[in-house]
């Protein structure tokens, strides 16, 4: 290996592995982007509450993968449960069964696929929603930015979740309801910070350099803007889900999930119904309770641990 | 503690910890997360536990208070006070406890006896009927109540059509109805009438009443309290919130030993069942088997459980329409095949819903009317009996022209597959686990089948825009009024409208029954073509009663001393044929309420909600222990 074959010295302090000879822009291009990999992975590793989080992610989402395998579909089939209704935790049940005998645990392993599911989509379209008109915003201004922006404003300033509800009230209930719902509610923090950090990369002069060498507005906010405010909003997702989930469980909770699937908080509102609180069944709710905070935990701290890996300023700062 | 001096657990001063703001951060997360856990999973716990600290902070005043109130919990929302428009059983309750009727039926089985009418004759040829009024009941604004206000009443219903929106099939054969004198109420009819001594039609007080402009749009609940005759006076409303209702000292037949009867709106049951725990309320109905069995070993409890006079039916669109035959609303065509209905009930598992989703609180369903009212209730002969059987089901399937194609889906000629969809109330679990099994036993068929619950199914059904759906009524012990729902004579009078139609069933062969049950006075042959009428109802399959459930509700001894069921031998409480339950309620005295209301509030749902958090605490606490213990030689 030699060094003086590096293109650029390292931008940061950590000492990153030399670039290998460069074979052509792509090569160097991957390389550059493994090596900003590698460096990142080692601050996150710094992080130990992030990596208690990514862990129990990493758990949690096998285990969803794995439900098919463990559980099976018929877990959710009513006509032929295994046992009797509201059986408390045994051998044969490890938490119990639901008024119609079913086992609790395989509906809990199964709720995990759509809790994980819907947290991620929903995440995801908040998050494009949020980043698109949050880089619009920023790169065109003008009226546009100030309409667009008291839009922005209009949906900040209602409360999300009841927005969320009217929605999934209005529209039929499915999971794709819940996820519109609860992406259509939840944009406009995303939007503000990108726009932010939109005004802050386009005031930067190699934007000037791209625009002089002609440049378009696609170009300037596919090449330049959006690698830049990236980070911002892979952060912003990772932090988006686990609200998402809440969010998910506390419709499903208020009845207005999909009734054909099962999800946490369609359980915490099964046992609701079934009168588990006032009974005392303790095995029906607290399960799926601790199963949301538990998710919603674990994507906070890795959200947070990414955050303030690739925002240094953070860290200082706190 | 001087934390002063003990410099070691002061924080260092100047260099900001990344690794202590990290852990508040994690302890933040973590409380909030509980937080959002204890709220998410148990809103009655936090409910239970300010109930416990208000029992703790009152003083004796209230324990005195409660003892001469009661309050009821409700989970179903008044629909409207007005008598003329009222249908819901929670509103028909208020109603018998607010006005009188002309008769009334007895606590014990049900038969009539005198009510506002002591007493009644009728002409040898039974067309005409003669009612004499009571002189001991007055209004509670002081007026005396008199055959002129009953005339008013009936008159009103007879030339209104807005009036008869709730009772009209009552008057529909009344040709005229007149007060001779104050005491005297004479009712010609066109044609014999069966129900003449079971008119269930609250009477109201004609100065009052006459002031009203629009009876369908009236709804009686501008002015409190409201001038009535029955053993309560409705003082207060607040929409979905409660009724307050007080003591009529007047009421004839004697005061209720309560003075004051709050009907309390609970949306969600569980925590009605929680509020009697603590004792603030002290009636709940409509209880789930879980909460009956958990009930039933609670101390100053005492659980109801009795035969039900409710039907619970899977009722089929057969094409809605207006009284003119207008066709509206969107019913699935393909159930317009008698072998279709036939097949899908023969799907359904009534023993099994009997065994987990009523879990033994229910009797399986056969004719219409339920087998507490023993007189009329019918059931089908063998032969005529749909019994479960999914293999005949599929053949009447095939015979109906609906194969299954490769994916397993029932399709039918034109390639479709069939999906049906089901109305189902949001606010009733039953409905809700029933459509679960529906789906797996229909989809075992090959058909698919959406439930949809919605909280208003009001006014998709009004609207005809269903296929099935989950439908209930409480039957009267004189049944004309259930019977009547299914004529032709009920259907709206236009697409949309309101009608006192339940499924808009038109069945010629039905309406002649029905005219003839109507105007036979002989009980033996009445009773014949009443169950005539439900095997002609069976046959259509576009009613199929699956269960008849109990009613099972609870009630605080502590609170209640004693209270009348009807029938009294094993009977219900909550929505009877008459305002015995509340009238003969007598309050139980002494402090035996306060100590009970304490000994609820610390119910298990407390317990769970501290085991969850000390469980979540610990593993904070964990984490934390690791935290500091990894950055131990950072520290001083």
């Amino acid at each position: 290996m030699t060094t003086e074959s590096a293109p650029k010295p390292p931008p940061q302090d950590a000492p990153d592995p030399p670039l290998p000879a460069p074979g052509s822009a792509k090569a160097l291009a991957r390389a550059r982007r493994r090596r900003s990999a590698a460096r990142f992975w080692k601050q996150y590793r710094a992080h130990r509450s992030g990596l208690f989080g990514l862990a129990a992610l990493a758990l949690i989402a096998a285990l969803a993968l794995a439900a098919p395998l463990l559980v099976g579909d018929d877990v959710q089939n009513v006509t032929d449960a295994p046992g009797g209704a509201l059986e408390s935790p045994s051998g044969r049940f490890p938490l119990g069964t639901d008024q119609f005998g079913r086992d609790l645990l395989g509906l809990l392993l199964w709720g995990t696929r759509v809790s994980l599911a819907v947290g991620l989509m929903a995440a995801a379209l908040s998050v494009a929603i949020g980043t698109l008109v949050g880089i619009l915003a920023g790169h065109f201004g003008g009226w546009f930015a100030t309409v667009s922006m008291r839009v922005t404003d209009w949906f900040l300033v209602m409360p999300s979740l009841v927005l969320a509800i009217v929605l999934a009230t209005v529209l039929s209930h499915s999971i794709w309801t819940v996820v519109l719902a609860i992406g259509v509610a939840s944009w406009p923090t995303t939007a503000r910070l990108v726009r932010a950090q939109t005004l802050a990369v386009e005031s930067r002069p190699y934007i000037e350099r791209a625009r002089a060498l002609g440049g378009g507005h696609a170009h300037l906010m596919t090449r330049h803007v959006l690698p830049n405010v990236m980070p911002l909003v892979l952060a912003q997702t990772t932090l988006g889900i686990s609200s998402a989930i809440l969010t998910e469980a506390t419709l499903a909770f208020l009845g207005l999930g999909d009734p054909d699937v099962v999800s946490w908080g369609g359980m915490l509102q099964d046992a609701r119904e079934t009168g588990a609180v006032s009974s005392g069944h303790w095995w029906y709710l607290a399960p799926p309770g601790i199963a949301i905070a538990v998710v919603a935990l674990a994507f906070t701290l890795c959200g947070r641990a990414i955050e303030s890996v690739l925002n240094p300023k953070l860290g200082v700062a706190r | 503690m001087d934390t002063k001096g003990t410099t070691t657990d002061a924080p260092p001063p100047a260099p900001p910890r990344p690794a202590r703001a990290r852990l508040r951060r994690l302890l933040a997360t973590g409380a909030s997360a509980f937080a959002l856990l204890a709220t998410a999973a148990a809103p009655q716990g936090a409910q239970a536990s300010q109930e416990g600290r208000a029992a703790a902070a009152g003083s004796p005043v209230t324990a005195a208070d409660r003892s001469r109130s009661l309050t009821v919990a409700v989970s179903q929302s008044v629909d409207s006070l007005s008598p003329f428009l009222a249908g819901r059983l929670v509103s028909t309750t208020i109603h018998r406890l607010v006005y009188e009727y002309l008769t009334n039926y007895d606590v014990k089985d049900a038969r009539t006896v005198p009510a506002l009418a002591t007493e009644w004759t009728s002409s040898p040829d039974k067309l005409t009927w003669t009612y004499k009024i009571r002189k001991n009941s007055t209004w509670s604004d002081g007026k005396q109540a008199t055959a002129e206000d009953a005339a008013f009443t009936f008159n009103k219903m007879m030339t209104d059509e807005g009036a008869a929106t709730a009772n009209g099939s009552f008057t529909a054969n009344f040709k005229k109805v007149t007060a001779t004198d104050a005491e005297t109420l004479v009712v010609e009819l066109k044609k014999p009438q069966a129900t003449m001594t079971a008119l269930d039609v609250p009477i109201v007080p004609k100065h009052v009443w006459e002031k009203v402009g629009d009876f369908s749009k009236f709804n009686n609940d501008k002015a409190f309290p409201i001038v009535g005759n029955g053993p309560y006076i409705v003082t207060e409303y607040k929409p979905d919130q409660y009724v307050k209702l007080r003591a009529n000292e007047t009421f004839w037949r004697g005061a209720p030993k309560f003075d004051e009867l709050i009907l309390k709106y609970y949306k969600d049951n569980d925590a009605a069942v929680a509020a009697l725990r603590t004792g603030e309320v002290g009636f709940v109905q409509n209880l789930t088997p879980a909460q009956a069995k958990s009930l039933s070993s609670a101390p100053d409890i005492k659980v109801n459980d009795a035969p039900g006079r409710r039907f619970f039916a899977l009722a089929v669109n057969p094409g809605a329409q207006d009284r003119t035959g207008r066709k509206f609303g969107d019913g699935h065509p393909a159930l317009l095949d008698p072998r279709v209905r036939r097949a899908l009930f023969a799907a359904v598992d009534r023993k099994a819903i009997v065994d987990k989703v009523y879990q033994g609180h229910a009797v399986e369903g056969q004719g219409y009317i339920p087998p507490r009212f023993a007189d009329y209730h019918w059931q089908p002969s063998a032969a005529q009996k749909i019994v479960y059987d999914p293999t005949a089901a599929e053949k009447l399937l095939l015979s109906a022209g609906y194969k299954k194609n490769a994916e397993g889906r029932r399709v039918g000629k034109d390639g479709k597959p069939l999906e049906f969809r089901i109305l189902c109330h949001a606010t009733d679990p039953n409905d809700k686990a029933i459509g679960k099994y529906l789906q797996e036993w229909w989809g075992a068929l090959g058909i698919g089948l959406k439930v949809q619950c919605l909280d208003n199914v009001t006014d998709p059904w009004q609207a005809g825009e269903y296929d099935l759906a989950f439908d209930g009524y409480s039957v009267n012990p004189d049944p004309d009024y259930v019977l009547s729902i299914h004529t032709c004579a009920a259907l709206p009078s236009g697409p949309g409208a309101t009608g006192q139609t339940d499924n808009f069933i038109c069945d010629k062969q039905f309406d002649d029954l029905y005219a003839r049950q109507i105007v036979e006075y002989d009980k033996a042959k009445r009773v014949g073509l009443v169950k005539r009428m439900q095997s002609r109802l069976y046959d259509t399959g576009f009613m199929n009663v699956m269960v008849y459930p109990n009613a099972v509700e609870a009630y605080r001894t502590d609170q209640i001393k004693s209270i009348k069921t009807m029938p009294e031998a094993a009977g219900n409480i909550w929505g009877q044929d008459g305002y015995w339950s509340w009238w003969s309620a007598e309050p139980a005295v002494g402090d035996a309420g306060d100590d009970g209301g304490k000994g609820g509030g610390s119910g298990p749902t407390l317990w769970i909600i501290v085991g969850i958090g000390v469980l979540l605490l610990a593993a904070v606490g964990v984490v934390v222990a690791m935290r500091r213990r990894t950055t131990a030689e950072d520290r001083e």
